[in-house]
């Protein structure tokens, strides 16, 4: 393998990778809260369909994005309602949106006189750096020849990072996802801390949805997230709930996606269905193998409250 | 005067609430769907009546109906099974490709001669074998090492589509039929058909209606299911009385992986008549979940579910002849788990609406007005 | 001293129900500054309830709290600490993953978005010097003592500026000397202002550390009292509301040497949840008609000791023997068949199984044995027919056969689970913390079902944060302490002075 496959890889593996990151990160916020929302492939696909309507409509890739974030916030509305009001089980309700958000991504790409099954996206996601530094032999193109999102992710990674450990909020983020009969004893409101940070996941599945739409495959079809939504959630896991293992992971993941294209170009022979098989294999061995591995699983359990339902009456 | 809302957990939620929270959650899910339509620009009348008339409406309805009805049955097992001890298997869908896979491999690798009774019972085990051995993937490492099985059954159905899909249109495998122009499965011999009971329902309906009557017994009146109930509702409770959690979450894992690839045997002996993977992967195994969801995870209760929830798919297709786009039944099952997942609350909790009397004591704060 | 000023705080007619019961039923209470107050009253009575009112967590269904004469709602813990309330919780409410300081800062007011853990520290060691109540502020809360726990939760009450603190019964999990400590700290707390409300059931120290105490009996108010014109016969009077209950009768003697021992356990060491060694060496035995009784403050290896002994937690090393069979590496049902029976700490969730109805929770053990089943197959008919037998022998009440027992009170999911554990055939009881959160009448039938077990020839295994049910009911006491036996007593050797010494591991017995 020449340098060039080398560097064009990572830099497919980061455009391949960063919608599941966007996905993960939020679905780490939301986790760190203590409401697991399984829901994110659900939320990917509102996201798609919501954001590739919208790039449509205005011609701007900041609106379309910012369309399909809110689409996808406002699915996860609806499981913080069962989730965190209902108290329903967050296994149950999250499954439930992902069934509604394919439901409802599949009728509405495929409705109407025109539908979006068979349109263009209409927006431009190219590089924007001067091309003098893309074309930098070697690390060129890997640090300067991405369009803006991607950057966007670095400062969106750094900046969970920073308000995960770093601020007083991010403090209470962690004791309502830890013990929230402790974070409510000191004044925070736990209902309204998982209510946030359960629309701030749906934001990032919704925003990751609509870039992979976008920009990654620059169609729109039914079911196009093809699984990338529950990788993310599986990436959360395997990040320990940390944004930057979370970035790590995902461009893992990118480029196991990409591994097929990487291999055709190396002149590998491998049946295409084996290939999309690999981010699916290579993910159940992961989590096997980082719960096997006892030292790691203290470490990857999570949020001690996660996925329980927090009433302050209970008793 | 100010009311005041609050939630008080009953300890049974009366008979008629148990019937009666479903029918409103379907009738919830019925309204959002129809708005949903109105919006689209569709009349949610007649699409509910062109439904109705498609799947219920008529003898062959109702038998296309109860065939689609016949997997449904097994995977909502499969998942009310595993549910009720807590173990989440969404694996049901990949379960079932991967019987549908080991069915149609063995039917088209016996003699095509081998009498029916035997041809029969062999692809119905090998099917369920096949599911049984693809939960276990998930159930060891589930039941040893704790890795959740939400990821690692999710994992694997996608790992089953591509072996699938790869043994039909990727290869030359033994599975696809050389002759053909376009990649398509060898047709089973007529020796592996489940005979058929009316029109295109096959025997298969028996097998999924008796399925849920012997599970409902198990899980109430043996001991085996009296351990999975147990632990289900306490892992600790459960290892205190000295039941072993480990090898219980493999059976039953396997038990349900066996429902599952059950369902995909006999969709290949009564309905696809060979590996065709664009008929097997039909969301059969998703869906399931969403009827053991809406059947509160009791056997008996997945018949009914399961055969409305096909009459809801199965009208998907006449739908186009209006105009409105087949995935509108997807959306509406969908709207079906998220109202019932809802309505659990409502079988658990009591709200109660009460005034209070010193409004100087309450203003704002929790949602306090109805 | 408080006999002309308003009183700080006031609280008219409070009720509030829970599953239609009502906790409090027109509960009212004064507090004036600089008073310790006393509330006291038996579990059950009220008394947490009120104080979770106070703190901000429930919200009365009726009545009136004031603060300084005006009528004010506490909707939430943050509506709590701006009118000055500070409440430390019996269970305590620190986020145990994370530092002292981290979790003073948790929700605190004026802070800046940056985390700067450093202004907080100055601020604790300041207020923390003047009570003589320091903590590191580095330390991680799972790794303090339940003492130092407390002291955390005090300083974090006062560095919000709580005026009224209410401490839920904060001795429950300290050792004697530590509890002095306590109360030196409390007085202080009053001579510069504060206002305590001492929440307890134990009389004595109600007697000796408050100014006032308001009686609570089955959510009302019982009376309100200056302790130094009351007597110890006159609460007890208060409390129970004036009936009696028997105590168990003592049995002398029971102790039958130069038998086999019934549970012998010998250099057991068994790692805790956190990894290190949460039992570090210990044996005794506990031989027929012989009480074993465990003390110990909470926390220090007596949960671990017991799940290891009845098989729930793998041994690191050392042995457990149930009469003459080594079961140390085996399963808890063939313990329980080796003769063990088990009354857990956590009733509902370990004991029972909060869902399944009374009568499947009382087969737990034996639903696979005849006549319950046969082949796999239940009979209902043997379930139901000796479900309705052990009710009535053991007095369970208040639930139907065929319901959840979830619906049950503590004192009859207790004596459920007695029904279960001592009519199955069995030669040692393991009863861990039998009479907690019961009342009166309940944990009198508990005490003695456990002393009518020594007459039946079997050994108990005793474990309790109760020194008095120790010392009352064993014909052996071990002292557990950071793992290990500390010092052993018979009742004619027991010295209690030394023995809160050695629970609180300040003192290490010389032999």
């Amino acid at each position: 393998m020449n340098d060039s496959v080398l560097v064009l890889s990572i830099v497919s593996a980061i455009a391949a990778g960063t919608p599941i990151l966007f996905a993960s990160l939020g679905e780490i916020m939301a986790e760190r809260s203590g409401v697991m929302n399984l829901g994110v492939e659900g939320m990917m696909l509102v996201g798609g369909v919501t954001g590739f309507w919208a790039g449509i409509q205005t011609e701007n890739l900041g609106l379309a994005l910012l369309a399909g974030a809110l689409a996808g916030a406002a699915l996860s509305l609806i499981h913080a309602f069962l989730a965190i009001s209902l108290r329903v089980n967050q296994i149950v309700s999250g499954l439930a949106l992902v069934i509604v958000g394919n439901g409802f991504s599949a009728f509405w790409g495929n409705s109407g006189d025109s539908p979006l099954i068979q349109r263009q996206s209409g927006v431009d996601v190219d590089p924007f750096l001067p091309s003098a530094w893309r074309d930098l032999p070697g690390l060129g193109p890997i640090l300067f020849g991405h369009d803006a999102v991607v950057y966007f992710s670095w400062l969106v990674v750094a900046g969970a990072g920073y308000f995960l450990f770093r601020t007083t909020p991010g403090l209470g983020l962690r004791a309502t996802g830890e013990d929230p009969a402790a974070a409510d004893a000191a004044g925070l409101s736990v209902t309204r801390i998982r209510y946030l940070f359960t629309f701030l996941g749906g934001l990032g599945a919704g925003f990751g949805g609509a870039y992979l739409a976008l920009a990654v495959l620059r169609t729109w079809q039914a079911g196009m997230t093809a699984g990338a939504g529950w990788i993310a959630v599986a990436l959360v896991i395997l990040a320990g709930w940390r944004p930057w293992l979370a970035l790590v992971a995902a461009y893992g993941f990118g480029a196991l996606r990409n591994l097929g294209f990487t291999l055709q170009i190396a002149g590998v022979d491998v049946p295409s269905d084996f290939l999309a098989m690999i981010p699916f294999v290579a993910t159940y061995l992961v989590v096997i193998v980082a719960s096997a591995n006892p030292a790691r699983a203290r470490k990857i359990i999570g949020p001690a409250a996660l996925g329980e339902p927090y009433s302050r009456e209970a008793r | 005067m100010t009311i005041r809302l609050s939630v008080v957990p009953r300890a049974a939620p009366p008979p008629a609430l148990r019937i009666g929270v479903p029918f409103a959650s379907l009738l919830a899910a019925g309204v959002v769907g129809g708005s949903i339509l109105v919006i689209a620009g569709n009349s949610p009348l007649d699409a509910y009546e062109t439904m109705f008339d498609a799947s219920l409406n008529g003898l062959r309805p109702l038998m296309r109906t109860l065939t689609l009805a016949t997997p449904l049955i097994l995977t909502g097992l499969a998942a009310a099974i595993t549910f009720r001890m807590k173990i989440w298997n969404i694996g049901a869908e990949g379960q079932l490709y991967m019987g549908a896979i080991a069915a149609s491999g063995l039917a088209v690798a016996l003699p095509a001669s081998s009498p029916r009774p035997v041809m029969l019972l062999s692809i119905l085990l090998a099917g369920a074998g096949a599911g049984a051995v693809w939960a276990g993937l998930a159930a060891i490492p589930k039941a040893y090492l704790n890795t959740d099985e939400v990821i690692t059954t999710l994992m694997l159905n996608f790992i089953a589509l591509s072996l699938m899909n790869y043994l039909i249109f990727g290869s030359a495998s033994f599975w696809r039929d050389s002759a053909a122009t376009f990649p398509t499965g060898k047709a089973i011999p007529e020796s592996a058909e489940l005979p058929v009971l009316s029109h295109r329902l096959h025997y298969g309906v028996l097998i999924a209606v008796v399925s849920a009557v012997v599970l409902w017994w198990v899980l109430r009146r043996t001991s085996w299911g009296f351990e999975l109930r147990t632990i289900g509702d306490s892992r600790k409770a459960s290892r205190y009385a000295g039941m072993r959690v480990g090898p219980k979450v493999v059976s039953v894992l396997a038990l349900s992986g066996a429902l599952a690839g059950g369902a995909g045997a006999i969709e290949i002996s009564g309905v696809i008549k060979g590996l065709d993977p664009r008929a097997v992967a039909a969301e059969l195994g998703f869906t399931g979940i969403v009827v053991a969801a809406v059947a509160r995870l009791n056997p008996l209760a997945v018949v009914p579910v399961a055969t409305f929830l096909a009459a809801i798919v199965t009208s998907g297709s006449s739908l186009q002849r209006i105009g409105i786009e087949t995935e509108i039944v997807f959306l509406l099952q969908g709207l079906i788990f998220l109202f019932v997942a809802a309505g659990d609350f409502f079988l658990v909790n009591k709200v109660i609406l009460r005034p209070r009397p010193s409004p100087a004591l309450v203003d704002g704060g929790e949602p306090t007005d109805e | 001293m408080h006999t002309d000023e308003e009183p700080i705080l006031q609280i008219r007619e409070l009720t509030k129900s829970f599953y239609g019961v009502a906790a409090n039923n027109r509960v009212s209470f004064d507090l004036y500054a600089g008073e310790v107050h006393g509330l006291l009253g038996e579990n059950g009575a009220g008394k947490s309830t009120l104080c979770s009112i106070l703190a901000g967590l429930y919200r009365p269904d009726s009545g009136e709290v004031a603060l300084d004469g005006d009528a004010v709602t506490l909707r939430s813990p943050q509506d709590a600490a701006h009118a000055g309330i500070g409440m430390v919780y019996q269970h305590f409410r620190l986020v145990s993953s994370m530092t002292v300081a981290e979790n003073m800062i948790l929700g605190l007011e004026n802070q800046s978005v940056r985390l700067s853990l450093r202004s907080v520290e100055t601020k604790v060691a300041e207020i923390a010097g003047g009570y003589g109540l320091e903590v590191d502020p580095g330390a991680y809360v799972w790794q303090l003592s339940v003492g130092e726990q407390q002291r955390v939760e005090i300083l974090r009450q006062l560095l919000r500026g709580a005026r009224i603190m209410i401490l839920d019964e904060p001795t429950a999990v300290l050792a004697p000397q530590e509890c002095d400590k306590l109360f030196v700290v409390v007085r202080q707390m009053a001579r510069q202002g504060h206002s305590v409300v001492l929440v307890s059931h134990k009389m004595e120290e109600i007697l000796a550390n408050t100014d006032r105490v308001t009686v609570l009996r089955q959510g009302r108010n019982a009376a309100t009292v200056a302790t130094s014109e009351t007597s110890a016969e006159e609460l007890v009077t208060m409390v129970i509301g004036g009936d009696h209950f028997p105590e168990p009768g003592r049995l002398t003697a029971r102790r039958q040497d130069g038998t086999a021992a019934v549970l012998a356990v010998s250099g057991l060491r068994v790692t805790g949840d956190r990894g290190p060694l949460a039992v570090d060496g210990v044996s005794f035995e506990v031989r027929p008609g012989q009480i074993v009784g465990v003390a110990g403050v909470a926390g220090n290896g007596q949960r671990e000791l017991q799940e290891s002994i009845a098989g729930l937690r793998p041994v690191s090393s050392g042995s457990v023997w149930i009469g003459d069979r080594d079961v140390t590496s085996r399963s808890p049902r063939s313990r329980s068949r080796a003769g063990l029976s088990y009354v857990p700490e956590d009733r509902l969730g370990t004991g029972l199984a909060s869902g399944l109805t009374l009568e499947e929770n009382l087969v737990l053990k034996s639903y696979n044995e005849a006549p319950y089943s046969r082949w796999g197959v239940l009979s209902r008919r043997a379930i139901a027919s000796m479900a309705d037998k052990l009710s009535a022998q053991f007095d369970v009440r208040g639930a139907r056969a065929k319901m959840p027992v979830s619906s049950m009170s503590g004192g009859n999911l207790q004596k459920a689970v007695l029904a279960r554990e001592l009519t199955r055939p069995h030669t040692v009881l393991l009863a861990a913390q039998p009479t907690r959160g019961l009342d009166l009448a309940a944990s009198a039938a508990v005490r003695s079902h456990i002393l009518s077990e020594t007459a039946k020839g079997r050994g108990v295994l005793l474990f309790s944060e109760d020194l008095a049910e120790i010392t009352e009911l064993s014909d052996s006491i071990l002292v557990m302490s950071q793992g290990r036996i500390v010092g052993s007593y018979t009742p004619e050797t027991l010295d209690v002075e030394e023995l809160g010494l050695l629970m609180t591991g300040a003192k290490v017995e010389i032999e």
